[in-house]
């Protein structure tokens, strides 16, 4: 039954979330189901400045741009996704250039609203998870806490306790660090073992396409949290990305013809290289 | 200089200059962070010194070798804030810090930031990929 929406809000989902087209989609549809109209809005045009960071003239003038691009959106919410874009918003982009908006977090948004969340998640999900988390981000946002209580929604799914927490907001703060991915792996695997868990659930994007490829000769399973609200509800999806990366054969997996549509140029330097990398551990 | 430009280069300037003067380089915040046992360069120092160099960085100085070292290893945890005794924002310090280093107000950078220079072309690239052309005109 369609929901009329009380809501309507950008859904700034970041830049390199262009890998998970899936994960947008299917964040669109949950917001549409518990009354949230949400315009998805990412890439490079939308870039907070932090991949720009080391150049104050760059980093600023994106940000401005991309500031300016949602106050002429017109909708009072900018939901993020990105705890990078997040933060860049709060601590560099608002308090340089005036927003007409209030910044939330999905994760806060679908708190908020999981008592209209609640009766959707009708279908269940077996599984016996553990969360991928880090120390960061949530002393601003409680992901880690507002995660696991609505993935506790979906019935038949177990959310494990744990103490593990990885250094940094997301692994993309750690992967240039020598070895801290590695342990922080190694780790995860580890506490998977001792708390019987078969599904480690990422919470961010950067998180998730390293973590996929501990898939590769293991019996778990890895998903991002909103693959698992998605089942729950019934939307059917694919993990491409995963597949690709795990595929022995990425070219393959995702076939002549697409690629010849994204380029294959382009498919060669910028996509394959990092498919065909070798897992951290 | 842009009026962008010159607002961030402002509002990093003058909230290093407020942090630093209200840090006491007590050092607690480097006893929380996780990355300190990770980062071999920080295996011969002490807290104080370390956060006593990050203030001097903070206030347009050179910086130690300690400090560098510590505001480079910022992966952003969020441990320190909670751990400050003058309750700080001490993650926003140590961004602060870390944006300094990596030489975003215009001098020369003291640690290697990650940076790819491809970043752009890639994520369109991976958008051709996953997202169809109309979801490209209207996500992008």
């Amino acid at each position: 039954m369609a929901v009329t929406p009380d809501a309507n809000v950008t859904f700034w989902y970041g830049c390199n979330m262009t890998r998970h087209g899936e994960i947008v989609r299917l964040v669109t549809h949950i917001l549409e189901a518990v009354g949230v109209a949400a315009a998805p809005a990412g890439g490079p045009g939308y870039c907070c400045g932090s991949t720009q960071e080391a150049n104050a003239r760059i980093a600023a003038g994106m940000a401005a741009r991309t500031v300016e691009k949602f106050n002429q959106a017109g909708r009072d919410t900018v939901v993020t996704w990105c705890p990078s874009c997040h933060m860049n918003m709060d601590d560099l982009m608002a308090p340089v250039t005036e927003t007409a908006f209030e910044t939330q977090h999905i994760t806060q948004l679908l708190a908020a609203r999981a008592e209209r969340l609640r009766p959707l998640l009708t279908h269940p999900v077996h599984a016996r998870v553990l969360l991928h988390a880090h120390h960061g981000f949530h002393g601003r946002v409680p992901v880690n806490t507002d995660v696991p209580t609505l993935l506790r929604m979906i019935p038949g799914l177990t959310v494990l306790d744990h103490p593990l927490r990885i250094p940094g907001h997301m692994c993309s703060a750690i992967a240039p660090k020598p070895g801290v991915m590695a342990q922080a792996h190694s780790d995860t695997l580890e506490a998977m073992s001792d708390i019987g868990a078969d599904t480690l659930v990422t919470i961010f994007h950067s998180c998730h396409r390293d973590a996929v490829a501990l898939e590769r000769g293991r019996t778990i399973r890895v998903v991002n949290w909103i693959h698992l609200l998605a089942e729950g509800m019934g939307l059917p999806h694919t993990d491409e990305y995963k597949h690709w990366r795990n595929a022995e054969d990425p070219r393959a997996s995702i076939g002549t013809d697409r690629i010849a549509a994204a380029g294959d140029a382009a498919f060669e330097q910028l996509v394959e290289p990092e498919l065909r990398r070798a897992p951290t551990i | 200089m842009r009026d962008t430009e010159q607002g961030l280069i402002a509002h990093i300037r003058d909230n290093s200059a407020r942090l630093a003067a209200a840090c006491t380089a007590c050092g607690e915040c480097y006893r929380a962070c996780p990355m300190v046992p990770r980062t071999p360069a920080l295996s011969n120092t002490t807290p104080e010194t370390v956060m006593t160099g990050i203030r001097d960085i903070l206030r347009d100085g050179a910086g130690t070798p300690d400090a560098i070292a510590f505001a480079g290893a910022c992966v952003r945890s969020g441990e320190c804030t909670p751990a400050c005794p003058e309750k700080l924002d001490a993650a926003f310090l140590m961004r602060l810090a870390s944006l300094r280093v990596r030489g975003t107000l215009g001098d020369a950078p003291r640690v290697k930031a990650p940076h790819d220079p491809r970043w752009s072309a890639r994520v369109k690239a991976f958008a051709r990929l996953t997202m169809n052309e109309e979801e490209r005109a209207e996500w992008l």
